[in-house]
């Protein structure tokens, strides 16, 4: 008895430790972000002090308000995801049901854009934008991301359809249902946990970017990945607004993340039929 | 500092409040700030500042309060020429990599843009930007008596030429110079340091880790705007050259002096996390009153004099850089200067040189210093004669003792145009000596094996 509850300690011991190493640089965020530059800088580091929401209130509300790019960030990676999941699902269950000519080409074609490091096609997609006027525009930016998100979400959908029994589907035929009505109806509910995972890391992927948006955005279009990075300018490191600026920019993701846990746990766990095919 | 007391917050506020005016409500600052009086000692270049009225140009700069500063006066620009002018503010490490991509492309994006004096000689060679001097030598364009280029502080205008011909006009800049506590040096009865030994005696005396005071801190980051912005004062000091016999060197026995001095300073006196310090972790050590002198910009001085956060105010003095072991004080040239864009069309290209002409005047750099209404004032201006300026002079020693004349004497006569290697390979060149000196700096390499092996990789640069 003893024995086992030891080795619960150490097991949870051991996972404290990961957390903390995991949680330390999201704590020390939120903590500067609740103090004073002075506070910041002092030493030791104070873990008692009277917290101010100044920074907040700066980064918010003050004349160099993150506000709109917040809502850049938002409107982006809102975007991007409606599209590319749009595309994404048919083009994936495509890839995992139908016989086609050149199927396996196509599969692969999509796998094969992911292989180009994003360094090397900036320049041509920047000249690209630049020339049909599409610089510093969210249609120019989403139009890029879908060019990551898009191979992303459609190789990680197939291998959700390609979990669904087939016997499901030919059993809609047999009462007279239509492919699209099939799909519809019978995969996609299926696949919820799947959508719901893709969608995630889709959105994620978008709203942390930051390599594309630098360079393609401008005055009118910019994340709020871009826009934190004036709080280090030549002159100093703003470490407090900094801080805020983070924790903000992370709150979607988290509240995403929690909003979507329900369903993640799902698809990785219920199918129509137990224990079958999942790899 | 009675008559200086900017505050972070008060900075950022004015700063970005103005940009935001600048942005947001040009109709109100018009008004309120564009009187006619306000233009007349623009008015009596004999010119016509009207001559491309309803151009609209792109500037890239980046987001610091001199930018911040220039952005407020925009509208009296526009009032004087008719020209609209759009700021786009980009964090200096992209600033680079998209303004040559703009250049590259000649989609002609920035008409001008704050520029590092470091990549003239890949602009020039390449013609992506306009030498100058056609500009400054046509009559109906530029007014000389009135601009008066001599004035313009004359290491920075050969900082940013290329073979005699300039390419970028000097907006503000910085030298490096030593900044220490004054308290400490004095409790001990030290003087700052005139040679590179007496620097590092200096910090060895007042090393005392246990107090959290280190003896000295230098830019330990690795990049070739860090640790390559002060090994190269060492270098040039040690007596190195980098285009020894006409081929580019970084190695030799100088260069080997040069980088044990400085890995010497560093493992001994500074603190260990120094190694990825940066100028603003410098700043803000030093405010913290852990660091007992440094050898940095002197436009940090107004990060140690910030009331907001800076426990050491008026405990500070400057000096110009230690002499090295060949006689030399080598300071560092920089300072952003606007390049016109050639990609532009005619009409684009004179508009930008009006503005270009408007910034860099004498009227406009006093009226973003001292004249500045706002409690940002600027520390690096570009003209002689504003340093001359008793108003601009009595502002500036607010940030502590001897500081107008340590940075005018380095700026005067240690500044050096071969301070680092001005080829159009430098970026990839500084990047490849940043990692040498960090591997020296880490251990990871010796000093000689470090250089060496930097040597080797930057031989087939220069050959392509």
């Amino acid at each position: 008895m003893t024995a086992k509850r030891l080795r619960v300690f150490a097991l949870l011991a051991i996972s404290m430790v990961f957390l903390l190493a995991w949680a330390f640089p999201i704590i020390w965020s939120v903590l500067n972000s609740l103090k004073t530059d002075s506070d910041v800088l002092a030493y030791p580091p104070k873990l008692v002090f009277a917290p101010t929401l100044d920074a907040y209130r700066d980064v918010l509300f003050g004349s160099g308000s993150i506000l709109p790019n917040l809502l850049s960030s938002a409107i982006i990676s809102v975007g991007t995801t409606i599209v590319t999941m749009l595309m994404a699902v048919p083009a994936a269950y495509a890839l995992a049901r139908l016989r086609f000519r050149g199927k396996k080409f196509a599969g692969f074609y999509v796998l094969a854009t992911q292989m180009l490091p994003p360094v090397g096609i900036i320049i041509p997609y920047f000249l690209v934008l630049r020339n049909i006027g599409w610089i510093d525009t969210y249609q120019g930016i989403i139009l890029i991301y879908l060019s990551f998100s898009l191979p992303f979400a459609i190789w990680l959908l197939v291998s959700y359809f390609e979990d669904i029994p087939f016997e499901m589907e030919e059993a809609a035929y047999l009462d007279g249902a239509s492919r699209l009505k099939t799909l519809w109806r019978i995969i996609i509910p299926q696949v919820r946990g799947g959508i719901a995972v893709t969608v995630v890391f889709v959105f994620l992927n978008a709203w942390n970017e930051f390599l594309f948006a630098v360079v393609l955005s401008g005055n009118t279009v910019r994340p709020v990945t871009v826009a934190m990075f004036n709080f280090v300018s030549v002159e100093q490191t703003l470490w407090a607004k900094l801080a805020a600026v983070s924790v903000l920019a992370m709150l979607p993701v988290v509240v995403l993340g929690v909003v979507a846990q329900k369903h993640i746990v799902k698809g990785l766990t219920v199918g129509a039929v137990k224990g079958g095919g999942r790899r | 500092m009675t008559s200086f007391k900017p505050t972070r917050r008060t900075l950022l506020k004015t700063g970005t409040a103005a940009a935001a005016l600048a942005t947001f409500g040009p109709g109100i600052l018009r008004q309120a700030s564009a009187q006619e009086s306000d233009l007349a000692p623009y008015k009596s270049a004999q010119i016509d500042w009207q001559q491309v009225s309803g151009e609209t140009i792109t500037v890239a700069v980046i987001p610091a309060s001199y930018f911040e500063n220039l952005i407020t006066l925009a509208p009296q620009f526009k009032a004087l020429t008719g020209i609209d002018v759009r700021f786009e503010k980009i964090p200096p490490a992209q600033i680079r990599q998209k303004s040559v991509i703009d250049l590259t492309s000649k989609t002609g994006t920035y008409a001008t843009h704050a520029a590092d004096p470091m990549y003239y000689a890949l602009y020039a060679a390449n013609k992506w930007v306009e030498p100058l001097d056609t500009y400054l030598n046509d009559k109906s364009l530029t007014d000389q008596a009135w601009f008066q280029l001599d004035d313009i502080i004359p290491a920075w205008r050969s900082a940013n030429g290329i073979d005699g011909k300039l390419y970028g006009m000097p907006y503000d800049g910085e030298v490096t110079i030593q900044v220490y506590r004054k308290d400490l040096y004095d409790a001990k009865g030290l003087k700052p340091a005139d040679t590179l030994e007496a620097y590092m005696s200096n910090a060895a005396a007042l090393n005392t880790p246990n107090d959290r005071v280190w003896g000295a801190a230098l830019r330990g980051v690795a990049g070739a705007g860090q640790n390559m912005y002060i090994y190269p004062s060492i270098f040039r000091e040690f007596g190195g050259d980098w285009m020894k016999g006409g081929k580019l060197t970084v190695n030799g026995p100088e260069a080997e002096a040069a980088l044990a001095w400085y890995v010497d300073i560093m493992k001994k006196y500074a603190p260990t996390a120094a190694a990825n310090w940066n100028w603003p972790d410098i700043a803000d050590a030093f405010s913290q009153g852990t660091v007992a002198s440094y050898i940095d910009a002197h436009s940090s001085a107004s990060v140690i004099n910030n009331p907001d956060k800076s426990k050491v105010i008026g405990k500070v003095a400057y000096a110009r850089w230690p002499k090295g072991p060949s006689g030399k004080r080598t300071t560092s040239i920089w300072n952003w200067g606007f390049p016109i864009n050639s990609a532009l069309p005619e009409k684009k290209r004179k508009a930008t040189w009006l503005f270009i002409q408007w910034a860099a005047s004498a009227e406009t750099q006093a009226r973003t210093a001292h004249k500045f209404a706002g409690p940002t004032k600027r520390s690096g201006v570009n003209r002689t004669s504003v340093w001359k300026d008793p108003d601009y002079i009595k502002l500036m020693n607010g940030f502590g003792e001897n500081f107008v004349e340590a940075t005018m004497g380095a700026l005067q006569e240690d500044t050096d145009v071969d301070w680092r290697p001005r080829v159009p390979q430098w970026p990839a060149i500084g990047d490849t000596m940043a990692t040498a000196i960090q591997s020296a700096l880490s251990g990871q390499a010796t000093i000689k094996a470090a250089l060496d092996d930097a040597q080797r990789r930057i031989e087939p640069m220069m050959r392509g």
